[in-house]
């Protein structure tokens, strides 16, 4: 079983709030906004700039046989273009270091970039990243995470689909069934979401004094992207210097590095600024998205309403590389039994490779997933029994003093409160409410 | 082949060289430097390129620069400035209209736009007059509050 424990949390100190809580106050960079005077990523420009466009894979799995880049070169206006042979350490990634700068030996989904061309107009790049020649040998391609678990499976990476295998154990959840007059048993999906932050992913790198870069990025995570920018550039972090500009939303969809080194190597290369620009298509077929996820729930339960068991099973479909896939199922799994006193409860999580878009982070980090499971479920229980669905969560809720399933012990939990005061704000009358 | 653009820009004349097939949105952001107004899906989807074309709210990234030659067109910068803001940039403030602000200067044109024309909106036409500019942030209710306090005189 995985035990969290923390130290108690500080007394509210309630002098801190005072000036601003409960109080209207505007934005910092409000008058900015408003007069279109806010720097973002897309207006970042400087004198000299070269224009950057990625080469990126139409096929979801494919072994990369040659890349010549001979007839993109020789048009007018090209400066530069680089392949992964150019990035001298071609690995990052935050649990798991799979992910590729650039692809090399294969690419794993459609849309994967396996170089980038600099040019001097952004009509040039475009024109020249379609002139780079890739020979690609098509490799069968798996997009079901469930296909994908089977023996036989094409493999995504070497080692196996499954990426990443967690469990919370709490009690006995056999005996919990054995325990239960009525057990509900679902399965839930959910699809695939693109955070659609109306700014594309946007960088401009500019060299520096002494092979040093400042790259100006449209990125929630600069600090994050400076190392990993340095670790596959092999720079000296003091080397690299990101500045978040005004971020035209990202939800997620900017916690991490995308196009940062490869504005940050073609800058490096040519000794000119160099920006790039994710088109809306880029964004939507090669940016990260929401991991889809399947979810079975088996709940036990006596026929007074009280739950004594429940067993949760994800299946997190993590697309071609792990990125945030590993972190976003540790956060579900921690959520997936609910907001639900329930004595028994087994969650087991499997993270696992396919030929889809790359899983990331977005808003709630793999919690909307599971909270859309098992509110939806909690209904389907409270059915089963015969009780309203709001009698039956105020009767089973987590109350102050109540234990999670990873061992935490909860303070000052207004469920119940929050609960009420819906039911209130919603004119709820069905049912008899306690 | 270069084209001769000649139009007024928030009231100033502009000449500029451009090809033909380059968008208003193009020669705006990228020949004229005014990066005021947005460039989100190049698609006419998202709304963030909205100016005003002889007072209606166009979508610059669709709209072929040769096609504004001799016309008016209005971006956030000619809206208001930081030291005399228009009303509407005053009420996105006051309301919190805005959390990236990056949908903030195509809202604000078709909010200007939609209330040159109708002074006195209802909620419904509000919301259908800026049903060409997602928000991702905001939720849109506290725009529309924004807006509808204007057309009621509540914002100076």
């Amino acid at each position: 079983m995985t035990v969290i424990t923390r130290p108690a949390p500080p007394p509210v100190v309630e002098e801190a709030a005072e000036g601003a809580v409960g109080k209207r106050k505007s934005r910092h960079d409000a008058l900015l906004q408003v007069t279109g005077q806010a720097l973002y990523g897309v207006d970042m420009k400087a004198p000299g700039m070269l224009w950057a466009k990625a080469v990126r894979s139409p096929y979801p799995h494919a072994r990369i046989v040659r890349i010549d880049p001979t007839r993109a070169l020789s048009i007018p206006g090209v400066a530069c273009v680089i392949t992964a042979r150019d990035i001298p350490h071609n690995r990052y990634g935050f649990t798991h270091q799979d992910q590729r700068v650039l692809a090399d030996d294969r690419v794993r989904y459609v849309g994967e970039a396996v170089a980038v061309v600099a040019a001097e107009t952004l009509r040039v790049a475009t024109e020249a990243a379609k002139e780079v020649v890739v020979e690609y040998e098509p490799l069968p391609a798996v997009f079901d995470p469930i296909e994908a678990m089977q023996p036989g499976a094409p493999q995504v990476h070497e080692g196996g689909n499954i990426a990443a295998r967690l469990h919370i154990r709490d009690g006995d959840v056999e005996r919990g069934f054995s325990e239960a007059e009525i057990i509900v048993e679902e399965e839930f999906r959910t699809p695939f979401v693109e955070h659609c932050h109306l700014e594309p992913h946007a960088a401009l790198a500019i060299p520096g004094p002494q092979g040093t870069l400042t790259i100006y990025s449209s990125v929630q995570r600069p600090f994050l992207v400076a190392s990993d920018v340095a670790k596959v550039l092999s720079m000296p972090l003091s080397h690299v210097r990101v500045v978040a500009t005004s971020v035209g939303g990202g939800f997620g969809g900017k916690n991490e590095m995308t196009l940062e080194p490869w504005v940050g190597l073609l800058a490096l290369r040519t000794g000119r600024p160099v920006k790039m620009v994710f088109t809306r298509e880029e964004e939507f077929q090669a940016t990260t998205v929401r991991h889809p996820y399947r979810m079975r729930y088996r709940t036990g339960v006596r026929r007074d309403g009280t739950l004594v068991a429940r067993s949760v099973e994800i299946i997190s479909d993590c697309g071609a590389y792990v990125s945030w896939g590993a972190s976003t199922l540790a956060k579900a799994c921690i959520h997936a039994a609910g907001p639900y006193v329930i004595p028994h409860v087994k969650i087991e999580g499997f993270l696992v490779y396919t030929n889809n878009p790359v899983g990331g982070a977005m808003r709630g980090f793999g919690v909307p997933q599971v909270g859309f499971a098992y509110e939806c479920h909690t209904d389907s229980v409270a059915a089963a029994v015969g009780m309203d669905p709001i009698t039956f969560r105020l009767r089973n809720g987590l109350r102050d003093g109540c234990r999670l399933p990873t061992g935490q012990v909860l303070e000052r939990v207004t469920l119940h409160q929050t609960l009420q005061r819906a039911l209130e704000l919603a004119g709820w009358e069905r049912g008899a409410v306690p | 082949m270069t084209f001769h653009l000649r139009f007024w820009l928030n009231g100033q004349e502009v000449r500029t060289e451009v090809e033909p097939d380059e968008t208003l949105l193009w020669v705006l952001r990228e020949r004229l430097n005014m990066t005021g107004t947005k460039v989100g899906c190049e698609a006419g989807d998202c709304g963030a390129c909205t100016v005003l074309l002889d007072g209606r709210p166009v979508t610059s990234c669709l709209l072929l620069a040769p096609k504004a030659h001799g016309r008016h067109v209005v971006t956030i910068e000619g809206l208001g400035s930081p030291a005399k803001l228009h009303p509407l940039q005053q009420a996105f403030i006051t309301y919190g209209a805005l959390q990236c602000g990056f949908c903030g200067p195509g809202m604000l044109l078709s909010a200007a736009a939609l209330l040159t024309q109708n002074p006195h909106p209802t909620e419904r036409e509000v919301r259908e007059a800026i049903a060409g500019n997602l928000c991702r942030c905001t939720g849109y209710q506290k725009i529309v509050q924004a807006i509808l306090a204007v057309s009621r005189g509540e914002v100076p």
